[in-house]
């Protein structure tokens, strides 16, 4: 008896959680463009394809899906802010019906080296928290920013060249 | 030949001719040279910084010219006066305003040389070729106006203060005052003094140019306003050349 009042208890507050901490109204799935390169580096772009769907039975209303990403390189973990990075960060959706849903691109260019992680991230008016989608992780390579091939030339060679006039000068003038 | 131009041909020789005129041009490339080596070997740049690079340098470039010019300038005169050849060219037959302008001939063959031998540095750390070709252009549209205007207030001081070391350090304080704004970070530029500052200091007016040109791709005709101070600048130093040389004493 007592163990079937202790199970009914534990049932109820169960119940009591899935109440305040509602089902997501939306699916969302993430999966990079087949296209993209598979080891690609600083200044390559990137496309992620995202589908928001409503799997319930009822409307949802007022669909705001973003794209959120973050460096998890050991030691570097931090949000990165996209304003350099691409400027597809968010769409609207007013309506999706039961059934219905929406595809969105998000292309991406690839400012800095590191190890990153994606995610789609969207909110509709009836749902009390935000809904995910799974994380797509990916790796930047590092690209040189400036290029030692073109700068060590000129960087040991316009003085080299000075150097070498002035020598000349010298020489000439000793000569002469 | 018109006394100007030989009096710019003497003034320009003496920069690209002399050993001591070499050793200055080879002085200012040792330093770009080691501030693109420096670029090279940071590995925290981001993509973005290709432009940011760019635009460092261009700042450096138009500083090294102004010192450069602030250098030729104060000499013009008063170097003349101190080595006694001043005396001699005031009796030659040409006018005041033919020995300024020649002089000034000098300043304009100095920026010349300056600026083709910082062409190779800003080719060489803008890989990505963003703005690239505006970085020239922009460098030579604004670098020309504030750089002479250097020289031209080097040579009205050198008139006027009859000693090389005096007008060097007037024109040295000078240029450090309005190439402050290179050292001082964004933050501190932002007060009311700073803008205003800003507003009229053709050394900031040449900066922040190349800041939104190079970096945040703006268009020639918001830079109107900051071609305007460059330019004023540049008519205020003349007038003061001229007039300084115009009334100078032997």
């Amino acid at each position: 008896m007592k163990t079937t009042f202790v199970r009914l208890l534990l049932s109820l507050s169960l119940l009591g959680v899935g109440n305040a901490w509602a089902a997501d109204s939306l699916n969302i799935s993430l999966v990079p463009d087949q296209a993209n390169s598979p080891s690609p580096q600083m200044g390559d772009w990137l496309k992620f394809h995202s589908v928001v769907s409503n799997p319930g039975t009822q409307a949802s209303h007022g669909i705001v899906a973003w794209i959120s990403l973050v460096q998890v390189d050991p030691g570097h973990e931090q949000p990165v802010d996209l304003e350099d990075w691409s400027a597809h960060k968010a769409v609207t959706q007013a309506v999706l019906q039961p059934g219905q849903q929406v595809k969105v691109e998000w292309p991406m260019r690839l400012i800095q080296a590191g190890a990153y992680r994606v995610v789609i991230s969207a909110v509709d008016r009836e749902t009390g928290h935000v809904m995910t989608s799974p994380f797509v992780d990916f790796q930047v390579r590092r690209k040189p920013v400036v290029e030692s091939g073109r700068i060590l030339p000129v960087a040991f060679g316009i003085p080299a060249l000075l150097l070498g006039v002035v020598g000349w000068r010298r020489y000439r003038g000793r000569a002469g | 030949m018109n006394p100007i131009a030989l009096i710019a041909r003497k003034e320009s020789g003496e920069l690209l001719m002399s050993g001591r005129g070499l050793a200055w041009l080879l002085a200012l490339s040792v330093i770009m040279s080691v501030l693109s080596l420096l670029l090279v070997s940071n590995t925290e740049l981001s993509l973005l910084d290709n432009a940011q690079v760019v635009y460092m340098v261009m700042g450096t470039v138009t500083a090294l010219g102004a010192l450069l010019a602030v250098v030729l300038g104060s000499d013009t005169v008063a170097g003349e006066r101190e080595r006694g050849s001043l005396m001699p060219l005031m009796l030659a037959p040409v006018t005041p305003s033919q020995i300024v302008f020649g002089k000034m001939g000098g300043q304009v063959a100095g920026w010349a040389v300056m600026y083709l031998l910082s062409l190779p540095y800003v080719w060489a750390v803008g890989s990505s070729g963003q703005n690239l070709a505006q970085a020239v252009v922009y460098l030579a549209l604004f670098g020309t106006p504030v750089v002479l205007g250097f020289g031209f207030l080097g040579i009205g001081l050198s008139a006027r203060l009859r000693s090389v070391r005096s007008a060097l350090l007037t024109s040295l304080i000078t240029l450090m005052l309005l190439a402050s704004p290179l050292l001082l970070g964004p933050s501190l530029r932002q007060s009311t003094i700073g803008k205003f500052f800003d507003a009229v200091n053709p050394f900031s007016a040449a900066v922040n140019t190349f800041d939104s040109v190079v970096i945040d791709s703006q268009p020639l005709a918001m830079q109107f306003t900051r071609l305007a101070v460059t330019l004023v600048w540049l008519a205020l130093t003349t007038a003061f050349a001229i007039r300084s040389v115009r009334k100078m004493e032997i």
